[in-house]
């Protein structure tokens, strides 16, 4: 029974599914999942292939809409077994501190009054990437974000139909999914009641006018507009409204913030809270990063966006943010949505040139140049930039 | 991706990457790949604990010394880095592909640039949560780890130049294990730990094909094959489970 290195080795690479270089001398190994990670052939950059973790390609932003196959896919355990979430099958329940507890099917909450909201979904780890020191955790560069229109029922009335009783403060969510152990924590989720309470948070089950896709949560999923999508749990089978904010990995560990600045690549002793409204940001969806443009009118364009407030200006620099020059908002304008801009650039000398881009929202929040340090990399919102050569 | 403070075991990083590449390979017997149900069943106790520790002051102190240390890796550190990763390679990734490709994919490891502490952390997170690795396979992970994916490494790593020829074989001792007897009631528990991640619950297929009433369990040769030796996606186990193991998974699967 003894096997060879080689041998082992051979079979090593060929579970990873990387071509064995096998009669050089010294055998080359491919790293696990290296391959894998970078690629950014399909649609979709791939970050992590089981469960799937995967981001749009910044320059497919230049649709107000983001096409649900260009959407960006994040779940911590992959979707649930089929049979989990069949429309025969699958049921949401209203439980906890209500009058009564209530079981809804999907067709129930279809003859209820429907509302359609476009709204901004973004991974709180979206820019993990740029943080410095670096940070565990999926490795997101800039385009774990998204722009859709959802389409479905306010939690509130479901809520009201179960009667919401004194005491409650917090309402928890649970999807179908679940972890492959089960020592693995359950991803478990809570909002404040406020915020399920408010009429624009609701669960969809439509995206883009089209039946919600079971990676992003079908048949429902919530939708928290102007919040971070650790809120928008997919799969949702159980609404529990409770005094307290749930308890559990996802909720009481991951996910937080803390409350105050902290030294770089330190594990500080500060209090933390719940990731939850987004943070103002813009992105440069054209030109590309490394294009090469031809000089004359060059138009850069992108997208920007903040949580709870509208997005009043977009400014681009090229030297640096020493100087910044409005750009242009267009396109429509609604609530939770991102907002387009533009700016035509006189591209005049050959070379190289960075572009920045910042937005400021209404309440004079402003994109910094790289976003405080914390523990788990979230809420990055630092300039965007964007690297292109101008050629006579 | 959680707010959790740092374990660190060893507060000096840059002594230890230098111990580490004094060290050539891991002297992990094979015997401690093996009989490790019963530390299995005895880790599904914890189930739902949730981990939060934060040992505060003395992670900030140690965190702050170990960038300090990494400040100063200089190039010939860096290759020091890049020989230890090198020798525990052949080990170090057969564990990842294994052990820790149970729950998610190996990507989401490779990707990560962390100094040692945070290593540290994370292997040992993924223990309480369910990984089957050992003190020994968790230490060796963590310096393999930590002197490949260490923050000062490139986005994008060279391939691992290995010294293969030298190592020992993974499975040295199978010889002498001679034919064994599967127990369908220890199958169970080395399937949910080994396998469903992939072959779903009760074996009835996931990422994996359904193994339920497989024809390839009426094939002795292929059913052994396939899962020493692993095919394609499928992980190799002869390096990780003993004969007596696979046996037992093999006469459990019979019985769904
Ligand atoms: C029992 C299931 C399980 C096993 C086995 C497992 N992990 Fe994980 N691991 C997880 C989960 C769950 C996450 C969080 C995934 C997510 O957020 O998408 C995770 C995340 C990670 C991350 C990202 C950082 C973080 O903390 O989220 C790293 C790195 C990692 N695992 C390394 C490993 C290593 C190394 C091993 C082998 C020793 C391993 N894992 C084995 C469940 C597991
Ligand atoms: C990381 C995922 C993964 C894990 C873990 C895994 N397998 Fe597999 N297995 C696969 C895949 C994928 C295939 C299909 C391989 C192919 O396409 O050739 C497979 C194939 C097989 C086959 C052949 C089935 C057939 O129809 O030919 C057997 C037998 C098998 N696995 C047994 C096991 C056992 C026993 C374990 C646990 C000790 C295990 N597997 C763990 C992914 C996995």
């Amino acid at each position: 029974m003894i096997l060879s290195r080689r041998g082992l080795l051979e079979r090593l690479l060929q579970g990873l599914g990387v071509a064995a270089i096998v009669n050089r001398p010294v055998p080359v190994v491919q790293a696990a999942g290296e391959e894998l990670a970078r690629n950014e052939s399909g649609p979709l950059t791939v970050r992590v292939t089981r469960p799937f973790d995967a981001e749009t390609p910044v320059h497919e932003f230049k649709p107000f809409l983001t096409p649900n196959h260009r959407f960006f896919v994040r779940s911590h355990f992959g979707p649930p077994p089929p049979d989990a979430i069949s429309e025969a099958n699958w049921t949401v329940r209203v439980g906890g501190l209500v009058e009564r507890t209530k079981t809804f099917t999907l067709k129930e909450l279809r003859l209820m009054e429907a509302v359609t909201i476009t709204a901004v979904v973004q991974c709180s780890g979206n820019g993990r990437a740029f943080h410095r020191p670096k940070v565990p955790g999926v490795q997101w560069e800039r385009g774990a974000v998204g722009n859709a229109e959802w389409t479905g029922v306010r939690l509130r009335d479901l809520l009201a139909k179960a009667g919401v009783q004194a005491g409650a403060r917090h309402v928890q969510l649970q999807g179908a999914d679940r972890p492959v152990v089960v020592s693995v924590p359950l991803f478990t989720r809570s909002i404040p009641l406020e915020k399920a309470l408010h009429q624009d948070t609701i669960l969809a089950y439509e995206m883009n006018g089209r039946p919600l896709p079971l990676l992003h949560g079908a048949p429902l999923r919530v939708i928290t507009p102007g919040w971070m999508a650790d809120s928008c749990m997919k799969w949702l089978t159980e609404i529990t409204v409770q005094a307290e904010e749930s308890k559990g990995y996802y909720m009481q560990a991951a996910y937080r913030v803390p409350i105050q600045p902290v030294e770089s690549g330190t594990t500080p002793n500060v209090p933390s809270t719940p990731v939850e409204a987004m943070v103002v940001k813009s992105l440069i969806a054209a030109p590309q990063e490394g294009e090469t443009v031809k000089s004359g009118p060059v138009t850069i364009q992108g997208m920007a966006w903040s949580g709870e407030a509208k997005v009043v200006k977009v400014e681009v620099s090229f030297d640096e943010g020493k100087t910044w020059e409005p750009a242009r908002l267009v396109g429509e304008d609604r609530p939770y949505a991102w907002r387009q801009w533009q700016l035509i650039w006189k591209a005049k000398t050959s070379g190289t040139f960075t572009i920045l881009c910042r937005a400021t929202d209404a309440r004079g929040e402003q994109q910094p140049a790289t976003t405080p340090w914390n523990p788990s990399g979230f809420l990055w919102n630092g300039w965007d930039r964007v690297s292109v050569t101008v050629t006579a | 991706m959680e707010w959790v403070g740092s374990r660190i075991g060893d507060g000096d990083g840059m002594r230890t990457l230098q111990k580490a590449s004094s060290f050539v390979l891991a002297s992990l017997k094979p015997s401690t790949y093996m009989k490790r149900t019963p530390r299995a069943i005895a880790r599904c106790g914890l189930a739902g604990r949730p981990f939060s520790a934060f040992s505060l002051s003395v992670a900030t102190l140690s965190a702050v010394i170990i960038m300090a240390g990494l400040a100063v890796v200089t190039a010939a550190q860096e290759e020091d880095l890049a020989t230890v990763s090198a020798a525990l390679a052949p080990r170090a990734e057969v564990l990842i592909i294994a052990r820790c490709s149970v729950c998610h994919s190996p990507d989401l490891v490779a990707q990560q640039r962390l100094p040692r502490a945070r290593w540290e952390a994370t292997v040992e997170k993924m223990k309480h949560w369910g990984a089957e690795v050992s003190n020994d396979e968790a230490d060796l992970l963590v310096r393999y780890l930590s002197a490949r994916y260490h923050p000062g490494a490139p986005d994008h790593l060279p391939p691992l130049e290995s010294e293969v020829r030298k190592a020992e074989p993974f499975t040295q001792d199978s010889v002498a294990e001679g034919p064994v007897t599967g127990v369908a009631a220890r199958g169970a528990g080395i399937f949910e730990h080994n396998c469903q991640a992939c072959h779903g619950t009760n074996a009835i297929g996931g990422h994996g094909p359904k193994l339920a009433k497989n024809p390839i369990l009426k094939h002795e040769d292929l059913f052994w094959e396939t899962v020493l030796h692993g095919r394609g996606p499928m992980p190799a186990w002869g390096s990780v489970l003993s004969h007596q193991d696979i046996a037992d998974v093999q006469a459990w699967l019979s019985t769904r």
